[in-house]
């Protein structure tokens, strides 16, 4: 064997590859699918138009629809979390393509990398297109002095929040019509605990306390969903019905 | 012409059964009856917090907090009636692959339908009764189940369940034509929120739009269960008519609804037949 084919086959090289590999879909194929993109936008717009108008019913400062708009932005990234990452594997089963997935030379780690991080970037683009539709729509303005650590916060949070998706990957695999149904009914109360529409330090969490805990969540969301993939692995095998449709 | 209704009655009762079935059966009606209550019960916590951020819980906005809680009780039924039923015939064709099945029984394809929006809107009562005990008991709202208005709520909650099938059984016929439709029930009743006044009164909205508002049954429904709940301890949307007035209009808006579906189900239907949406294969 030469050394470029042995460098072809290296596992890293096929792990990057994998992650490149399903990454483009997401960020390229995705966008062609035009009713998606519809439902990825204005599901959130129009989740912020009621609450911007529930604002502007009790007489609220202007200052308050700036959370609405960026609460709409971070919405996005939540639903995309939620039911792009989290019932993907369950979506493949259904058409077929996690077999081809678990009997190709890869690893379901890259595959889900390459998920989140076409997710992320997809995702971007939608919420700054929501930002910028709902300021201009709503007439908000911001102010430069906190983008540094709000940069840094989102950042983290994006960790924290993807690291959860491939958590939710793999048990909504265990699960099936369970961790769907439960998807459903988790929206509401994490855009509640997340303080998605109004300053989260109602709820009596300082913004510090909030960041310390976002942080922590990064590498324990990334510990949990490796092991819930050896799990998942490990029952597949027992029980060879991983890729079992209707299970 | 007796057997023939009881042959109907049968199959609504089955289709109400099968739409039960399919809502619930993936898990024990403990944790069914938890999932179900986590949505609106987390929204309605949601409105709260808005509210006494702004308003510092001061006791003249008490009845906009009553506005927004039994507004949102009450949106349950059309989550569950128009967005989760619309998903879940798209379900029964795409993922199911029944609804050839269902369409083809000489049961009749509008009961089946109004049986399985029957079963949603059956499964959306816990959330409204556990959204109201938490506004009474957490929010301190006065709800005082013996103080209210029974005739006028149950008239009121009938007739908007009726415009309710109505309008998502033609909705959800409407979105057979489409091969990848899923979803959209989610927007449309997000839409509906912003036109039925469950959280704020539509008289924010831009005029134009405040007045298509006012064509729909929802706005009235759901001032009609505010008073019959709360009588005048509510902020109300229209305080210039009576209750007789108001369930008039929703009497009317009904009637409106129900025919312009008729005629909207009709022209789908034959569209879905012609065209084979029914069984279309959608690659769920």
């Amino acid at each position: 064997m030469s050394a470029i084919q042995h460098a072809e086959r290296s596992p890293l090289r096929i792990f990057l590859k994998t992650i490149v590999a399903r990454a483009y879909p997401r960020v390229v194929a995705a966008n062609r699918h035009k009713s998606w993109l519809f439902l990825d936008m204005a599901l959130p717009m129009v989740g912020a138009l009621a609450m911007v108008l529930v604002y502007q019913g009790l007489h609220a400062p202007r200052q308050y629809l700036g959370f609405v708009v960026m609460g709409g932005a971070m919405l996005a990234f939540w639903q995309n979390v939620l039911w792009t990452m989290g019932a993907q594997f369950s979506w493949d089963r259904g058409n077929g393509t996690l077999e081809l997935m678990a009997v190709s030379p890869t690893s379901f780690e890259a595959v889900l990398l390459g998920m989140a991080g076409g997710a992320m970037i997809m995702t971007t683009v939608r919420a700054a297109f929501i930002i910028l539709i709902g300021s201009l729509v709503f007439n908000v303005t911001y102010t430069a002095g906190g983008l540094l650590p709000a940069i840094g916060v989102f950042l983290l949070t994006l960790g924290a929040l993807y690291g959860m998706g491939m958590l939710l990957a793999s048990l909504f695999l265990f699960y099936s019509r369970e961790a769907w149904h439960l998807g459903d009914a988790l929206q509401e109360p994490v855009n509640f605990l997340s303080g998605l529409y109004f300053p989260v330090k109602a709820l009596g969490i300082p913004a510090g306390t909030e960041t310390l805990l976002v942080a922590a969540q990064v590498p324990i969301f990334a510990l949990l969903a490796g092991v819930a993939l050896r799990y998942l692995e490990s029952r597949a095998r027992k029980d060879g019905k991983l890729v079992t449709r209707w299970e | 012409m007796g057997v023939a209704v009881a042959r109907q009655l049968s199959g609504y009762r089955a289709a109400v059964l099968l739409g039960w079935a399919v809502s619930s059966n993936w898990t024990r009606p403990i944790l069914f009856i938890a999932y179900s209550l986590l949505r609106p019960v987390s929204m309605a916590l949601i409105l709260a917090v808005m509210y006494t951020v702004i308003t510092g819980n001061a006791a003249a906005t008490r009845p906009y907090l009553a506005f927004l809680i039994i507004g949102t009780a009450f949106w349950s039924f059309i989550q569950e009636g128009v967005s989760e039923f619309a998903n879940g015939i798209l379900e029964d064709r795409g993922r199911y692959h029944i609804l050839k099945y269902a369409y083809i029984a000489p049961l009749g394809f509008p009961i089946y339908l109004v049986g399985r929006a029957t079963s949603k809107l059956a499964s959306a009562a816990a959330s409204v009764v556990i959204v109201l005990l938490v506004g009474a008991f957490a929010l301190h709202l006065g709800i005082n189940p013996l103080q209210i208005d029974y005739p006028l709520l149950v008239a009121a909650c009938l007739l908007a369940f009726v415009s309710v099938i109505a309008f998502a059984i033609t909705f959800s016929t409407m979105l057979l034509a489409g091969r990848d439709t899923n979803g959209y029930g989610d927007i449309i009743a997000q839409f509906l929120y912003l036109f039925s006044g469950a959280i704020f009164p539509i008289s924010v909205l831009p005029g134009p739009i405040a007045w298509i508002a006012s064509l729909s049954p929802l706005p009235y429904w759901l001032e009609l269960c505010r008073r019959a709940i709360l009588h005048a301890r509510v902020y109300q949307m229209f305080p210039n008519m009576s209750d007789g007035e108001v369930l008039l209009r929703l009497v009317v808006a009904t009637a409106g609804t129900v025919l312009l579906g008729y005629i909207l189900f009709r022209f789908t239907d034959r569209r879905a037949r012609r065209l084979g949406h029914i069984d279309m294969e959608v690659n769920w």
